[in-house]
């Protein structure tokens, strides 16, 4: 329980550091009153303005004011847009979480399936066909490969749509959803390969499977069953701490195909100096990083009592 | 010491130095030493952009609106030959590549050395002070590694705005935590070895015992993450650039020359965008292979 109690308030002094840093630092540069104000504005009109947005009190004042509101859900006013940010942002977090959760889906579908057979046939031509594919997909940068889809998929064959998102779960939508989810997904594809890759090939000379097999258990059946139970823990344990990763890496999927989440709307927001959008952005996305460490911690806590002791000595 | 070497009767064998052993090593692998002479080539190109390219892209006496979209492989209007094509402002595709390149490199390179300079002094002194040095290098280090690089280079450019220094900047504070964990990492092993306690006993300055004897013996590690690092730096530099919140449009890197044709792409002109694409492409492959041999021959635990 200590020690549970000590992970949430180090996850709460992370997440307050981090808004410090962000804040302090987003309040540092240009100043966003050049870009909103018209030429045309009085000089009375331009201090009402400020007055309005709040930006002619001190820094410190500024932070605790948006602390103090944070603590109530409100994260300032989009300076282009008018709303909330809070409420901007979480608009298009539907749109960012499909994308994600496709790319998860799509990185285990494929990456155990293709790391498995590396694992057990590792001097096949196939397999190390696989492995220089994994190669690629940790070297490609992720915007050139959505670039390249965009080439082939829909303007050289015209199979697919480029940009946008149609509705969810159905045809339009999943035709949609097809080239961003799979840009996305690659860079986990090739990870998951790997460690599926590494996984099997360990477990393959582990006693268990031999005796299986002595036992005179189908391969098939070796394979599903007692090669791949072993070798989800560590690629699970993996892939819940790189969802995190995915839902930051669909910042650069989501320009490429102009996919209306959260990432998009980010880079718009830096481009404009649209501060209560970006400050709100990343708190949220720090806050769902540090709840998603948090949970991966406490979950190896419980699996592994060493981690929680070593913890608790230190 | 060499005068003695030479009065050896294996004249071969005396000549079999470490780095030469390394050399030996690193390019039994063919896909190796295929990526090694890429990489010279595209250094050099990268060097030497301005004599190799026919054209200075950025020099508007020279570029012409009448080249604008030329496909590869059409004669533009200053009669060279453009074989990879012109961009929309009718830029030779293969010089604004070069250029590119030049920029690309520089900023992932440079960023990496500094980066590397910065992580090692922090990883050094955490690990040889310990204490409460200690304790502040690695909280900030495992803070920042929590988040994917992408992530933080994005908070990073948010809060200190556009331009290549502060690209530079953010490079350099993403990458600093990777060379600290490292450096720090084999540190903490090296320094309880014989020779330091040796060194220690002999009352040597601290100066002395961490740059000449623990520094050395942890080169290696950080060579290898070093090269990674810089394909890195290389490939979040051009993402950052193709997002438009990277290096501004008078100094184009390859990311944003990729950023540039996006819009052409749409309508067939692939050109503009692919062919930097494929530049980029082989810069941080190159760089990968090379790095992935290193860690193979420079840490024998791994050999198989």
């Amino acid at each position: 329980m200590v020690f549970v109690l000590r992970r949430v308030l180090q996850s709460l002094l992370v997440v307050l550091v981090m808004s410090l840093v962000v804040f302090v630092g987003v309040h540092l540069v240009g100043d966003p009153v050049h870009i909103l104000i018209s030429d045309d504005m009085t000089q009375a009109e331009i201090d009402r303005f400020i007055e309005k947005l709040g930006l002619d009190r001190p820094v410190h004042e500024q932070y605790l004011h948006f602390l103090a509101n944070a603590a109530r859900g409100d994260l300032g006013n989009s300076f282009v847009h008018g709303e909330p940010a809070l409420k901007l942002i979480l608009e298009r977090m539907p749109a960012t979480l499909e994308l994600a959760l496709a790319a998860f889906v799509l990185a285990i579908a494929v990456g155990i399936p293709l790391g498995m057979y590396a694992g057990l046939r590792p001097e096949s031509p196939a397999s190390r066909a696989i492995m220089a594919g994994s190669i690629l997909g940790f070297s490609l940068p992720t915007f050139w490969v959505g670039l390249m889809l965009i080439m082939v998929f829909a303007v050289m064959l015209g199979w697919l749509p480029s940009t946008g998102r149609g509705e969810f779960l159905t045809w339009d939508g999943l035709r949609h959803l097809a080239l961003p989810a799979i840009n996305l997904a690659l860079f986990k594809m090739a990870l998951v390969t790997r460690l599926a890759r590494a996984g099997t090939r360990e477990a393959a000379l582990q006693d268990y499977v031999r005796f299986a097999r002595a036992k005179g258990l189908s391969p098939a059946r070796v394979v599903r069953v007692h090669v791949l139970k072993n070798i989800l823990i560590p690629v699970v344990t993996v892939l819940g701490l790189e969802l995190g990763g995915l839902i930051a890496f669909s910042v650069v999927t989501e320009t490429v195909f102009a996919w209306p989440g959260m990432g998009k709307l980010l880079i718009d927001s830096i481009q404009r100096l649209d501060r209560p959008v970006v400050v709100a952005y990343l708190v949220i996305t720090v806050v769902m990083f540090v709840v998603i460490n948090l949970v991966v911690d406490l979950l190896y806590a419980a699996l592994d009592p060493r981690v929680r002791l070593s913890e608790a000595r230190a | 010491m060499s005068a003695r070497a030479e009065t050896l009767p294996f004249g071969s064998a005396a000549t079999e130095t470490p780095l030469r052993r390394l050399a030996r090593d690193f390019l039994d692998s063919r896909v190796a030493a295929g990526a090694l002479v890429l990489l010279g080539l595209i250094a050099i190109a990268a060097l030497f952009a301005p004599l190799l390219a026919p054209q200075n892209p950025y020099d508007l006496a020279k570029v012409t609106v009448l080249d604008a979209r030329l496909a590869p492989g059409e004669r533009g209007s200053a009669g060279f030959l453009m074989w990879l094509g012109a961009d929309g402002a009718g830029r030779d595709m293969w010089s604004a590549i070069l250029y590119g390149l030049r920029i690309s490199l520089g900023v992932g390179v440079a960023s990496g050395i500094v980066a590397l300079l910065l992580g090692t002094a922090l990883g050094l002194a955490a690990a040889y002070r310990g204490g409460w040095l200690d304790a502040l290098v690695m909280r900030l280090v495992d803070l920042q590694l929590s988040f994917p690089a992408i992530l933080v280079a994005l908070i990073l450019v948010a809060i200190l705005g556009r331009g290549a220094d502060k690209v530079m900047i953010a490079l350099i504070l993403v990458q600093w935590a990777y060379y600290a964990r490292t450096v720090r990492a084999s540190a903490l092993v090296e320094r309880r070895k014989e020779y330091i306690e040796a060194a220690q006993c002999l009352a040597l300055p601290r100066a002395r015992i961490v740059f000449r004897h623990l520094l050395p013996n942890c080169l290696a590690p950080m060579i290898v993450v070093g090269t990674l690092q810089t394909a890195h730096a290389i490939s979040l530099e051009a993402t950052l650039s193709f997002l438009g919140v990277g290096l501004p449009q008078t100094e184009p890197s390859l990311g944003l020359l990729i950023a540039n044709g996006f819009d052409y792409m749409l309508s067939g002109r692939y050109w503009i965008s692919f062919y930097p694409g494929i530049a980029l492409l082989a810069t941080i492959m190159s760089i990968n292979l090379v790095g992935d041999r290193l860690r193979d021959v420079l840490n024998p635990r791994l050999e198989r």
